[in-house]
């Protein structure tokens, strides 16, 4: 699978939901969960089906400003690939 | 002080329509009039919600057995678990379908027999195959999470590729590909099951290529048999250190087989909290952690990986839950394992239904090679 396109709208996978308390969220997905604190978090509350990845990526870069918006794109990039490849995240 | 278990098993209702010759489930089946009712069955889910626990997983024999089945998703929903339904299907319309998901199912998970009908048919001892196929089109239309499952062994490896392509036209996310575990019905029907060292290396080629060629839309969990690997498998994950199964009739147990074990009694949620079962009672207690551990376990570096194996089979291959599990290749018992996959080494030939024959042909002939699961009473 290639990677998302600035176009494309992330969103998480069929059956897959967040759960777990608010200071504690979690992923719920067929085979277990994940913890998402931090940026990851950060990302994946804005894969909501409507922010196009170009948007999402614009967010955090805004967000993060002084980091490098280069790595904070490449990053996003590798993190939502390898959801996608576990079928947690669809874009 | 141990962690809060994270996922609970619950094996409904031991009754089911098919007879598959693999199914793990204990000979001794829990009757029907044993079962817990709605109302037990959620009160369990809410113990659950409060333990912190995140998923039950819906089995048995055939969840769908059980009239109540949408009552129960809902009731593990509304305790803020995620709800995952093991399947044949049989017993699953669209109507009921929908009815599932409107209660909160989150993922359901149907296993397939073979890729061919007759096949298919023979193993499970019952016509099922051609009703799952139209299910999975039916699950389709709706925004769960769908698993296959494929239940693999010495019968029907021989065309697993053909099986993952026919499985790739049902478009799930998720395939397991589930080598079968030798217990229950399975270890009664062993000789007809354990595949041949040369059945499993192309297995692991055909399922390695077809990981590569479905990254991205169909996800493959598949597992080594232990009889073939080196290390016994991490059997839940350690005795009472994740998961907790309650049986149709109330008894929590730390794993499928665990009824098996001679001189452990199992608690019932009828008497007890699931909290106080999880940390107080002897049963869970048993094998958790490492102070009942033998050598070679208890200096063995791999302790706190796969945590000496499973204890069922250990009693069950070796007569003893306190030794090391045989499968794994530094056991003393091991030879036990050894000599079973000479056996299924030595008799290449495998036993299996002419072409072209019927069904029922195919009952004549599989009643030399195997048992069928039967239902309790």
């Amino acid at each position: 699978m290639a990677p998302p396109s600035d176009a494309s709208q992330p969103r998480l996978a069929a059956g897959c939901r967040w759960g777990g308390t608010e200071e504690d969220r979690v992923i719920l997905f067929p085979e277990g969960a994940i913890k998402l604190q931090g940026t990851g978090r950060q990302v994946l509350e804005r894969c909501d089906g409507t922010r196009t990845f170009g948007e999402i990526i614009g967010e955090l870069q805004k967000q993060f400003g002084q980091a490098d918006p280069a790595k904070i794109r490449a990053d996003i990039t590798a993190f939502l690939e390898q959801l996608q490849k576990k079928r947690i995240v669809d874009y | 002080m141990v962690s809060n278990p994270l996922a609970l098993i619950a094996e409904v209702t031991h009754r089911c329509p098919l007879h598959c010759v693999y199914c793990s489930n204990p000979m001794q089946l829990a009757g029907t009039a044993s079962e817990l009712s709605t109302a037990e069955w959620t009160s369990v889910f809410q113990q659950c919600g409060k333990l912190g626990m995140l998923h039950a997983h819906f089995t048995g024999g055939e969840p769908l057995a059980r009239t109540d089945l949408t009552e129960l998703i809902a009731a593990a929903r509304a305790a803020g678990l995620y709800t995952n339904l093991i399947t044949s299907g049989i017993g699953l319309n669209e109507q009921r379908l929908q009815a599932l998901v409107d209660a909160g199912l989150d993922h359901i998970q149907i296993s397939f027999q073979d890729s061919r009908e007759e096949a298919a048919n023979w193993i499970a001892g019952a016509k099922a195959h051609a009703h799952k196929i139209e299910l999975s089109r039916a699950i389709r239309k709706h925004k769960i999470a769908f698993t296959v499952n494929l239940v693999v062994h010495r019968q029907n490896l021989d065309h697993l590729e053909e099986m993952i392509a026919f499985i790739e036209q049902l478009n799930p996310e998720r395939v397991e590909i589930a080598h079968t575990q030798y217990y229950g019905w399975a270890l009664a029907n062993r000789s007809a099951l354990l595949p041949t060292h040369a059945q499993l290396e192309k297995a692991v080629a055909i399922v390695a290529d077809a990981e590569k060629r479905l990254a991205g839309r169909i996800r493959i969990d598949s597992v080594v048999p232990d009889y073939y690997a080196k290390y016994p498998k991490a059997c839940m994950g350690g005795w009472g250190q994740k998961l907790m199964l309650i049986n149709p009739a109330g008894r929590v147990l730390p794993c499928h087989a665990a009824e098996v074990l001679p001189g452990l009694s199992f608690e019932n949620v009828r008497e007890k909290s699931l909290e106080w079962i999880w940390r107080e009672s002897s049963s869970f207690q048993r094998f958790r952690g490492e102070d009942w551990m033998p050598e070679p376990c208890r200096s063995c570096e791999r302790r706190t990986e796969d945590f000496g194996g499973c204890r069922c089979q250990a009693f069950l291959l070796a007569g003893n839950d306190m030794v090391t599990d045989p499968a794994c290749s530094l056991a003393p018992a091991h030879s036990i394992v050894e000599s079973a996959v000479r056996e299924a080494n030595a008799d290449a030939e495998v036993a299996r239904p002419a072409t072209g024959s019927s069904f029922v042909q195919l009952q004549k002939l599989s009643a030399d090679l195997w048992s069928y699961r039967t239902n309790p009473e």
